[in-house]
């Protein structure tokens, strides 16, 4: 059964729970020239930007870009303050509903358990996918085939569900699909709706192939690696990359300090470097078919799905323009005429 | 939380050449042959580093002077404190390698994760068949844990290599691999195991190939960058695989494609 809500009440609502909980939401910020969409804590209704989806997506409100691990002073160990505040996350997409699922599955530390259990997770139904956008081709076609909305409980510990409320657009009305028992709660006042409303997203761009294992040395990634500059805008943006640098931060009287995490990108040489000055992989094309080929094919060999979720987001803020979703679909071509060659 | 580490003693030190320490530290962690620690000391940060013992009382930890950590662990002093988490990873697959003979091949500071194996066959020693001992070192000077490789020669059939010597030494000249040739093992009913740069276990790898030793009895452990230990941070993925959590001992045959794949 899904609850209706008119367009104009929206703002009513968001204010309700604004009052409750801490509500992140999709904003549009000015940064000197440039307007930028990101996820942020809202004060107002008004803030609120459901456009289209973040250009930064919302992996920071679970694995922050840098946070502490624990403090010390001298030799003593002082204990990371888990919050118990509850928040809700509201105007997230498929792709990014998509990408917690799988970094539910690789991190399992006790914050970001604990983030991910305090957070109410509303979705909304993307209007207009753009050019970049092939969410369709990646996993989690369709949100409302059971077992999605409900999280798969894993053998160490079980988060919240995938989604709590989804929210269809359809003329002047949202129509609500509620996901959970703490979602419900949330919806309660509302009228029932009459009619069912579930959408399909239409994606201009489509990943054709995803067999790409044997590869590795088809010519076409040149094509990739001669445009990349190194500069891990791509795993930065990713709403998957998790991988980090466990660093310490030392204050001024030399005695206490932190130990943090922060986001780090394996397309920098630094990544791999061990003692001694070893850089595993050294070229520029291992680190560039190692992100393409972790989010294709290696994740999914481990966990069973893909690690990309279609959101198009390196596509988006690469400053060359590298499109390896095209070069992966240009292999499959390349396939065919050779196949037609043999005939 | 998984990332804090324990305070431990340090009850004693032993230095070998200019660069490398031997730390013992008193634990109750009791770490299978083959696993490794992160290391830290509060305020400089954390490395990676194996056990080299087999012994429920004490830990062994062999440091060459390479990193930050390493560099502030050369100035601690005997009864001071360093801070460890782990055991980590999942060691030498004891179970496979009982009733087998041996052939332990290491070169330089890769021979504390196999120092580690060697005692532990030294307390079961009815377990294993014969064992093969090639350890590797730039010269005649660098040899490290020379007291434990004393007593070991007595016991196992072992094999000391070294790159160059200006005198006469107590061992064989020449790279591990070369050496390996020249003695030509047997190979029936035996498994490698190898830890040391890639490029050395590449090598040796081949030879034991052509000496009738296949990929799938070889045991190569890796090394690679590990944050966290756990299989969070994927520093040291190998494409699917996490060297910390999956490793960080794998079966040649199996490693060998990722790595190919890796460094096209």
């Amino acid at each position: 059964m899904q609850k209706i809500l008119p367009k104009k009440e929206l703002g009513a609502f968001l204010k309700n729970l604004i009052e409750k909980y801490e509500v992140i939401a999709p904003v549009i910020e000015k940064v000197g020239d440039f307007k930028i969409s990101k996820f942020k804590v809202i004060k107002k209704p008004g803030e609120v930007y459901l456009k289209e989806n973040t250009l930064v997506p919302p992996k920071q409100f679970f694995l922050p870009e840098k946070e502490a691990l624990f403090g010390f002073n001298g030799n003593k160990i002082e204990s990371a303050n888990l919050g118990k505040k509850k928040r809700i996350i509201l105007g997230i997409r498929k792709c990014d509903i998509n990408s917690l699922m799988v970094l539910d599955k690789v991190l399992y530390d006790s914050l970001y358990a604990n983030r991910r259990n305090n957070t109410i997770l509303i979705g909304f139904w993307c209007k207009k996918p753009d050019k970049y956008c092939f969410c369709n081709s990646m996993e989690l076609k369709d949100l409302e085939k059971p077992g999605f909305s409900n999280f798969p409980k894993q053998k160490t510990q079980s988060f919240g569900n995938y989604y709590d409320l989804f929210f269809y657009e359809e003329g002047d009305n949202y129509y609500i699909s509620i996901g959970s028992k703490k979602g419900e709660e949330l919806v309660k006042d509302l009228k029932n709706s009459k009619k069912q409303v579930i959408k399909k997203l239409e994606n201009k761009k489509e990943l054709l192939k995803n067999d790409i294992e044997n590869h590795y040395r088809n010519a076409v990634w040149d094509t990739c690696v001669e445009k990349c500059l190194g500069c891990a805008a791509c795993t930065i943006y990713c709403p998957t990359c998790n991988c980090f640098n466990i660093e310490d931060k030392i204050n001024i009287d030399l005695k206490s300090g932190k130990r943090i995490r922060e986001q780090t990108s394996c397309q920098l040489k630094s990544f791999t470097e061990v003692a001694g000055g070893k850089v595993f992989r050294e070229t520029r094309a291992s680190r560039f078919k190692h992100f393409v080929y972790h989010k294709i094919v290696l994740y999914k060999k481990k966990f069973g799905r893909y690690m990309c979720t279609g959101c198009g987001r390196c596509l988006r803020v690469c400053p060359t323009r590298i499109d390896w979703v095209e070069a992966i679909n240009l292999m499959r071509d390349f396939e065919k005429i050779k196949e037609k060659g043999k005939k | 939380m998984i990332y804090e580490p324990k305070p431990y003693k340090i009850t004693e030190i032993k230095q070998y050449g200019n660069d490398i320490k031997l730390f013992r530290v008193k634990t109750n962690m009791n770490p299978m042959p083959g696993h490794f620690f992160e290391v830290s000391i509060l305020g400089v940060g954390e490395c990676a580093l194996a056990s080299c013992s087999y012994n429920k009382d004490y830990v062994d930890i062999l440091a060459r002077n390479a990193g930050g950590v390493t560099n502030v662990m050369f100035n601690l002093k005997k009864g001071e404190e360093i801070f460890i988490r782990g055991p980590y990873g999942r060691g030498y697959p004891l179970n496979l390698i009982k009733k087998k003979n041996i052939i332990l091949v290491a070169g330089g500071t890769g021979i504390a994760p196999v120092t580690s194996l060697i005692e532990y066959i030294e307390k079961n020693r009815k377990d294993f068949g014969e064992i093969k001992v090639f350890f590797g070192f730039r010269n005649p000077e660098s040899i490290l844990l020379k007291d434990r490789i004393d007593k070991w020669k007595k016991k196992f059939n072992f094999t000391l290599c070294f790159d160059r010597a200006e005198k006469k030494v107590n061992g064989e000249i020449g790279f591990v691999h070369e050496v390996i040739a020249r003695k030509k093992p047997g190979t029936k009913n035996t498994i490698a195991i190898m830890c040391g740069p890639e490029i050395m276990m590449d090598a040796s790898s081949k030879i034991l190939n052509e000496l009738g030793l296949e990929n799938n009895k070889i045991y190569w452990n890796m090394e690679r960058r590990m944050e966290c230990a756990i299989g969070n941070c994927g520093r040291c993925l190998i494409q699917d695989v996490y060297v910390c959590k999956d490793g960080p001992v794998f079966r040649y045959d199996k490693i060998k494609t990722k790595l190919e794949n890796e460094k096209s």
